[in-house]
């Protein structure tokens, strides 16, 4: 008699296409997301290459060359330092994508956890966490991000960690509301009339089946993650001098001599929305593409 | 309907109460306190003695549970006591900021809705035209540029093009309506900007849903013309969700605005939430947090509220 293996390893192969007509097919038919797409690649390939890249020492001050008007050799102007603003945004762009990927991923991660463990278990555990996402949806970000950069201190890390909590109970919603109609799935009963343990469960069977809205929660809170970094680190609160930051680039000096340089105050500005720009674009495609369930939201 | 109404109001409660206990402690998590942030500019000249006196005057001493209760006492009875760092009653400093924020977030949502629903509609419509993208693009891109940069940009504007400087100095709306809106109107455009971003979106996304429903091709069906079809039939439907995200941006704009008002040198709640934080000003945080997070609250009971009463198919029990 032949032994069938397990539930849980009978795997059916959906059919593979290869990885680039799938690509290809995305941006035929979202164009607009495939913009997002080619745009976050390009930052991604200028915060890596930075250093080579930048024409400049982001850092070098030069009191000779303050508040150059852009020319050849200072292609976006100078700063109240002298400092080569073209090099400063190359730079930022670093802290930039590392406080948005690590804010929304980590805070995806621990939103989908909580989410999909308070569908599962239901009764009196979802209610619970229900009620404690509430208290925490009920301030607005940045108030929460800002009492918790003054309890943590202003380093990245800590930046990091003050923009994911907020996030964490937004995430938590949406998964949790796909994840409630996956635990009725025939295979979700059957996993436990198997006999296996709630772990299991939730990792191996509900996790991979809310990797959609999951997705879509993480790029949409790239952006969001980038706005907040960039609001605290103008507040004084975010990124410290030197460190090249875009809120921080235009903050203090960048307002007191908008009208004399008005290149420091537009070109972070600008870098700040074409990167939370090609953010949304891509999220609302993927989103589109992959749950056109949730378009409503 | 008061059955409901009042079970709806008692289920606040422990949300508000949670807010409150999660402030209360968060907040005392901040190193440092009012005490030694004042005398701190006297460098060691105060004894510890003067500073323990000082704790013992405003209650620091005090076990946090007890303080705790003290202040929940007070808020029950709506009284929220005096700053730590001015010594003012509370409801005093928070009184004028609170009217120019409120003023604020009315303006910028008039603006919100004033963009978004006709272009939500318009790109609903024409899905997937050039109308659609271009609608879709305008409102990405507002939901992309920081508010408070949409500021440095107007000012800049303002000054470089026009040569003319909006007021920087606040001036209630009862004793000068012109300087008082000349100074609003302008942090009014730019966050107005993005809050209609997100309801344009939700307007979209809420007439297409609707306008694929069986009761619009009946309409259609019988001859109905287009007008009455969107006026009568789909537009009223569209607008339950869309009210709900209009009615949560405004509630988080009352707080929300802290950059936003940096940048236009506005003295409203958002701003004075971050000196709190910076004097560690622990009544004041308390009573701030809890006004925000109450406004949010009750936005969304507003919300619950007018759902069951404006849609027949949602049952109240």
């Amino acid at each position: 008699m032949a032994i069938s293996p397990p539930f849980d390893q009978v795997v059916i192969e959906p059919a593979r296409r290869p990885a680039l007509a799938v690509v290809w097919e995305f941006a035929r038919r979202r164009p607009l997301g495939a913009i997002g797409a080619v745009i976050i690649v390009v930052m991604l390939a200028v915060a890596t290459l930075a250093s080579v890249i930048a024409p400049y020492d982001p850092l070098a001050i030069d009191f000779g060359g303050m508040l150059a008007s852009p020319s050849s050799a200072h292609w976006l102007g100078t700063d109240s330092f002298g400092r080569d603003v073209l090099s400063r945004l190359i730079y930022g762009s670093r802290t930039a994508l590392l406080v948005g990927f690590g804010a929304s991923l980590v805070g995806a991660i621990v939103g989908a956890v909580l989410g999909v463990a308070s569908a599962y278990f239901g009764g009196r555990i979802d209610l619970y966490l229900q009620r404690v996402m509430d208290i925490f949806l009920s301030f607005p970000l940045i108030i929460l991000a800002l009492a918790l950069v003054a309890i943590l201190g202003n380093s990245i890390p800590n930046l990091i960690l003050a923009i994911t909590v907020p996030m964490i109970p937004r995430c938590a919603l949406v998964i949790r509301s796909s994840a409630l109609s996956i635990r009725e799935m025939p295979y979700v009963d059957a996993a436990r009339a198997a006999g296996f343990r709630h772990r299991r469960i939730i990792l191996r069977h509900m996790l991979p089946n809310v990797m959609a809205p999951f997705l879509i929660m993480v790029t949409a809170f790239v952006g969001q993650a980038i706005l907040l970094e960039s609001s605290l680190s103008f507040l004084g609160l975010g990124v410290q001098e030197p460190i090249p930051a875009w809120g921080l680039m235009l903050s203090g000096a960048a307002v007191e001599f908008a009208e004399r340089a008005p290149w420091m105050a537009i070109f972070p500005g600008l870098a700040i929305s074409l990167s939370v720009f090609a953010f949304n674009l891509f999220g609302d495609s993927l989103r589109d593409a992959l749950d056109p369930r949730l378009r409503t939201q | 309907m008061s059955k409901f109404l009042i079970k709806r109001l008692l289920l606040t409660l422990p949300t508000l109460f949670g807010v409150a206990l999660v402030t209360f402690l968060l907040i005392r998590v901040i190193p440092g306190d009012v005490v030694e942030l004042r005398y701190s500019g006297d460098r060691g000249a105060v004894s510890q003695e003067v500073l323990d006196q000082e704790r013992h005057r405003i209650g620091l001493d005090q076990p946090v549970w007890r303080q705790f209760l003290t202040w929940i006492g007070g808020v029950v009875r709506l009284d929220f006591g005096t700053s730590m760092w001015t010594g003012a009653p509370i409801t005093e400093e928070i009184k004028l900021r609170f009217a120019l924020s409120l003023q604020v977030a009315i303006m910028a949502t008039i603006v919100a809705v004033l963009l978004a629903i006709p272009l939500g509609v318009l790109a609903a419509l024409k899905q997937d035209t050039w109308v659609d993208y271009a609608v879709r693009l305008f409102s990405i891109a507002g939901l992309a540029m920081p508010s408070f940069w949409l500021g440095i940009v107007f000012i800049l504007f303002l000054l470089v093009v026009v040569k003319w400087l909006p007021p920087m100095v606040y001036t209630p709306l009862w004793v000068n309506p012109k300087e008082n809106l000349a100074q609003l109107i302008w942090p009014a455009l730019a966050v107005g900007y993005r809050y209609s971003a997100v309801a344009t979106r939700m307007t979209r996304s809420a007439m297409l849903e609707v306008l694929r429903e069986d009761y619009i091709r009946t309409a259609r069906a019988k001859g109905l013309m287009q007008k009455l079809i969107l006026s009568r039939h789909a537009l009223k439907n569209a607008m339950l969700p869309v009210m709900t995200v209009v009615a949560i941006e405004f509630a988080f704009l009352i707080g929300g605005l802290v950059v936003t008002e940096q940048v236009f040198n506005l003295n409203g709640i958002g701003l004075l939430f971050v000196q709190a934080v910076a004097h560690r000003d622990y009544t004041l945080l308390q009573a701030l947090v809890m006004l925000v997070a109450s406004m949010f609250i009750l936005a969304n009971f507003v919300m619950d509220i007018a759902y069951a009463w404006l849609d027949p198919r949602i049952r109240y029990r």
